[in-house]
């Protein structure tokens, strides 16, 4: 009666010893961009430039939280405890992009991370949708239906100050650094855990081909808006117009440089606050 | 009903289920229409449609009526 692929692996425990840790670190990686990428939204509930781009901010916060647990709450199989992922951890044990150490200080920076982050969570995701490893299909299509319209809002965003030359300018100023994070978030070419991943069939394809395929969601747009960061080679593929610089970049904590979590957005993340209203 | 200027209103229809005629829910202010798409969907989520779709309110040709269509208030009609 099952339907369950024969080559499928039902739980962690399927799933190859030498794979695990890998399938955890990048389940562990969404969850946490994720969770801070809903604070970030957060922040700009009473900011936002207009009422309806703050209801869409409690929108896309709301949705990142949700993700984020399903996926903390997925990594009880890895024999995690979710609580302890969730309210215990310290900044350099957090497997967060580095866009998302500081609070951006203006609304292009959250439109970089709507626009460019959010989108390359989403093409990781989606590489999961038929994985082998069954737990994630049903959960994955659900983030990846609500995912659609925060994309909407970042390229409708990014349309909207490309108009105007001050917009423009701000825009350029806040994605051509994502810009490059983005394009190293998904691994050091040709290899690394989503590699590894890829060769099992947990995931769809590898670090470059995810590059790739973010390079042609997000591509088209930056051109639109005059930000000078992709262009369309002959063979129709986007492509960028710099090479990430990889030095500063380590893989295991996937992210560029050997910074953190800022203490207020730790506190904030881990609900600090909450629990110590709790103990009262 | 003001708005900022580049900005136009989206008028927003849908339906819970196939079946179901599109009925009009409501109104967005947005630059564009990705930006509209967005916000009616993230706004208008009191229930689970099967199918919603926006217009700009200057696609609508008045039929019976000189004034602006999807006004509310007579003093305000033209």
């Amino acid at each position: 009666m099952s339907t369950t692929d024969p080559g499928g692996f039902r739980t962690a425990g399927d799933v190859p010893m030498e794979l695990r840790a890998d399938l955890a670190a990048l389940l562990l990686s969404l969850a946490d961009n994720k969770r801070l990428l809903g604070m970030r939204y957060a922040e700009w509930l009473l900011g936002a430039p207009t009422l309806e781009a703050g209801i869409a901010c409690s929108a896309m916060a709301q949705d990142e939280w949700g993700h984020s647990r399903i996926l903390y709450a997925m990594l009880k199989d890895f024999g995690e405890d979710p609580g302890r992922l969730e309210h215990e951890r310290e900044a350099t044990e957090y497997l967060n992009s580095e866009l998302l150490d500081d609070p951006p200080a203006e609304w292009a920076g959250l439109v970089a991370l709507n626009f460019l982050l959010d989108a390359a969570l989403s093409v990781q995701i989606e590489a999961l949708k038929d994985s082998r490893f069954e737990p994630l299909h049903y959960k994955v299509r659900k983030v990846l239906e609500e995912e659609r319209f925060h994309f909407e809002h970042g390229r409708g965003w990014v349309a909207r100050m490309a108009q105007t030359r001050a917009g423009g300018e701000a825009l350029k100023a806040a994605l051509t650094p994502a810009w490059e994070s983005c394009l190293r978030w998904f691994g050091a070419p040709g290899g690394e855990l989503v590699g590894r991943l890829a060769g099992a069939g947990i995931c769809d394809a590898g670090s470059d081909e995810l590059r790739s395929r973010w390079l042609g969601r997000v591509g088209p747009f930056v051109e639109e808006a005059g930000l000078g960061l992709a262009r369309r080679a002959g063979d129709g593929q986007w492509q960028s117009v710099t090479d990430p610089d990889w030095s500063g970049w380590d893989g295991s904590r996937r992210r560029s440089g050997d910074g953190a979590l800022n203490a207020e957005t730790l506190a904030g993340v881990r609900g600090d606050k909450n629990r110590a209203m709790l103990m009262d | 009903m003001g708005h900022l200027s580049g900005e136009h209103l989206y008028e927003i229809f849908a339906r819970q289920k196939r079946e179901d005629r599109l009925e009009h829910v409501g109104t967005v202010s947005a630059p564009n229409a990705a930006l509209a798409r967005a916000y009616a969907w993230q706004t208008y989520d009191e229930q689970k449609w099967f199918e919603m779709v926006v217009a700009p309110r200057e696609a609508f040709e008045p039929v019976n009526r000189d004034e602006d269509p999807f006004t509310l208030n007579p003093a305000e009609a033209r």
